[in-house]
Parts: C-alpha cells; structure tokens; sequence
C-alpha cells in the first residue's frame, strides 16, 4: 500500500503522531473524554492531544494556509477540549465528530475574523456544542421548591434522593458530592439524571 | 409538515462551516425546528468528521519538520494549568412582542442583536445585527391579508418561515419551510393570517408589475 521511497517519512510521521488513527477505537476516544470530563484526567487529555493534533494541524493548514494560523487552531481547539468536554454526551455520538465540532466552530470564527476583524464568536449558537437538554436540570431547578415536587421527590430511591438534594437544595457541586458520599462522580450523575427523568415523567403526567 | 428543506449539499456544506456566517445562521434555525434535518447534519457531521480525522495530514517533509517543533508538552501543560470548566448558558427563551403578538425566536439568535422595527403598511422589518458583507439578515413581519407585490429577486432571498403561513405563485408554505429564490423566480406572497419570517438576501426585491413598480423602493425596504 505504501510505496518503499515514502516508507521512511510515513513511519517517522508515525512517530510523531504517536498513535496511528486506525489503531484507535472510538471507544478508547469517548472514554479518554470522559476521564477528562469527569476526572480532570492529564494523561487522558494528553492521549487525546497527541491522537488529534497531526490530524488538527493538517486541518488548519488547509483552511489558513499558514503554520501559525494552524497552531493557533490547534492550541484553541484542545484548550476547548479540555474545559469543555463535559458537554460530550457519548451516547448522541462519537468522540471524533464531538472534537470536530469544537475544531470547525473555532476554524469558523477564526475565519470570520480574519475576514473582516468580526470579533463574534458565533459559531458555538450557530453549532451548539451540547444537546438544549443538557439546559433541562437548570431550568428545573427553579421549580424544584414546589412542594409537589418535593412530594415526587419523596417517592424516589434514597440514593437517588440523596444526590438530587444535595444538588438542589444543598447547593453542592456533583464533585463534592462525589466526594462526599465517596461514589464516583459518574454515579453521581447517572443518579441524578434518573431522578430528574423520573421526575420529569411526574410532573409532565400532571400537564398534560 | 415541513415540505421545503435546504438542499442536501448546502446541509453538507454548513456542516463543513463553509457557509456565510449568516447562511449558516437561517439554516440553524430551520434545523431547530425540522428534526429531519437535525438527523441529516448529524450524520453529515459524523462522516466530515470521519474524513477529516481519518488520515494524518501533515503532509511532506517541511511541513513535518515544522510540526516536530511545536512544543506540544508546554501546549498540554499550559492549558491543563487552569482546572476551570465552561458551562453553557441555559437556553431561554427569546420572545418577540410585536402587534400584540408574542413570537418565539430560534436559539441560534440568542447573541444578535436586532434593530428596531420599521414599518411600511402591513410589513414590518427588523435588521439582525449580523456583519456579512453583502449579506442582509432581517426579521419581517407581514400582517394578515398582507402582501407583497410580485417582485423577482436581483440577488437571492432565503426565507425561513417562523411563524404563520403564507402562500405565492409556487404554493402554500408553513412553520419551518426553508425558501431559497433567486432571480429565475417571480412571486408574490400573501398571507391570510400573518406570519414571522426570517430571511437573508444577497440584493433588493425587484417589483417587476405594473403600478408596484413604482414600489421599488419597498424593496430596498425588504432587502
Ligand atoms: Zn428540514
């Protein structure tokens, strides 16, 4: 497949890259995100930077044709990685078209700058980087001193009753409470996520 | 129903951020309301994100020597220096009070700005605060009963319906249809109940009837 006379550089390419795409399973990238969303994970974040960088910088130097430009896009699209890879769901999709998403919103308002100084960053309204839903629990918040709400509240598991006070009424960060209760802080969310379905499903049945 | 969709390869194209910014911005909203379309980007997404991330693409040998002297350990560390995390704004609601009536705008318009309303008759219009060249993004109200007279386009005119319906010489449009019209076409909207619509085009409405010729100047007012 590879001529003998590329052989050399593609290795050495290789090397540089560390890990070869097609090595990688998408699972491998979806769990690395979630380490780093959920465990502030720097070896998680580094793994993912090597596997996308060559790819990043490929991308950049096509759209700006400029080595700098390019590792600008680089150096933004991992920063934006890493604070924001909580708002990564790997149940709506895989872990590559996530980073896309984040390196075409970045090259999209790099661009618009460059072509007429617009300092907008429209691109994250234009392309959200989390489903609307992810917005729900907040909204909900406001609604939760109800006391019918509180009613449903009662009926749920204890477990389940623990976090989602915790959160609403304690004021306490999912970490804390992780922390706190000495659960990951994957169950943590999972727990509250259920509770807030269940509830959800209560209060919808008495709108309708 | 919606029945008016953007074609599939304008879908790819906004997908690939390829599109004007305010191009990009009338396709979201027709997305935020047409689930098909949401399906479609998503899938366009997967693989323009497949394509892209599938090869290496540092290419030939300079390229790859640059590559090798960007300080990637220094990069990692710089930006795992902060702990902090970006929580996205919640979604609220945008309402539009306008005639007596309260509108629902899409999301995508959440941090435009919109200029203040002007109005001609039945129509109403409002700039949305979006630099783009040669590009006119704006909101436009037509009342019930309102129209506007048969005019064709010098440039294109996108216009995605918001609100309402109306119907032209090609048919009947409703809630989330997504217009595309350029100079090959003539029509002339009416609206029996009002409607909301929001629209880009590229150059003003030419009135091409009779009398409303003398109405060119709404077109500019359109445009
Ligand atoms: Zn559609």
């Amino acid at each position: 497949m590879i001529s003998t006379t590329t052989n050399n550089y593609r290795s050495s390419m290789k090397q540089n890259a560390s890990l070869d795409g097609q090595e990688i399973d998408s699972k491998t990238l979806s769990g690395w995100l979630n380490d780093i969303a959920e465990k502030r994970d720097k070896r998680a974040f580094a793994s993912i930077f090597k596997w996308f960088s060559p790819k990043i910088i490929g991308f950049g130097r096509k759209q700006f044709n400029n080595p700098a430009l390019a590792s600008e896009l680089l150096q933004e699209t991992m920063t934006n990685v890493w604070r924001k890879a909580h708002l990564y769901n790997s149940e709506k999709g895989a872990a590559t078209t996530w980073v896309y998403t984040v390196m075409r919103n970045i090259s999209f308002d790099m661009l618009r700058k460059m072509q007429a100084n617009h300092e907008d960053t429209l691109s994250d309204d234009i392309w959200p980087l989390a489903e609307a839903q992810n917005s729900d629990e907040h909204v909900f918040a406001d609604h939760l001193m109800d006391k019918q709400i509180a009613q449903y509240l009662n009926q749920l598991p204890d477990n389940q009753k623990q976090i989602v006070q915790g959160v609403y009424f304690q004021d306490l960060s999912q970490e804390q409470l992780a922390k706190n209760l000495n659960i990951p802080l994957g169950t943590v969310k999972s727990r509250l996520r259920l509770a807030l379905t269940k509830l959800r499903q209560h209060i919808g049945a008495d709108n309708d | 129903m919606i029945k008016h969709h953007p074609q599939l390869s304008l879908l790819k194209t906004y997908c690939a951020g390829e599109l004007p910014a305010s191009i990009s911005v009338i396709i979201a909203a027709h997305i935020e309301l047409c689930p098909h379309c949401q399906q479609q980007v998503e899938a366009l997404t997967a693989k323009a994100a497949k394509d892209t991330f599938t090869y290496a693409y540092v290419e030939d040998e300079a390229e790859q020597s640059e590559f090798a002297e960007i300080d990637f350990a220094s990069m990692i560390d710089d930006i795992t220096l902060d702990d902090g995390i970006d929580e996205i704004k919640v979604a609220q609601p945008i309402e539009l009070s306008l005639n007596q009536n309260t509108f629902y705008l899409p999301q995508v318009l959440r941090n435009l700005e919109l200029s203040s309303w002007a109005s001609l008759g039945k129509l109403s219009r409002s700039r949305v605060t979006l630099e783009d060249a040669s590009l006119h993004t704006s909101l436009l109200h037509i009342d019930a009963d309102g129209s506007v007279p048969e005019h064709t386009h010098n440039g294109f005119e996108i216009t995605l319906l918001l609100e309402g319906s109306f119907k032209d010489e090609m048919g009947e449009y409703t809630k989330g249809d997504f217009i595309w019209l350029d100079g090959k076409h003539t029509h002339n909207p009416i609206t029996e109940h009002g409607c909301l619509c929001l629209t880009v085009s590229s150059d003003s409405l030419h009135f091409t009837q009779g009398l409303s010729k003398l109405l060119n100047p709404i077109g500019k007012f359109i445009y």
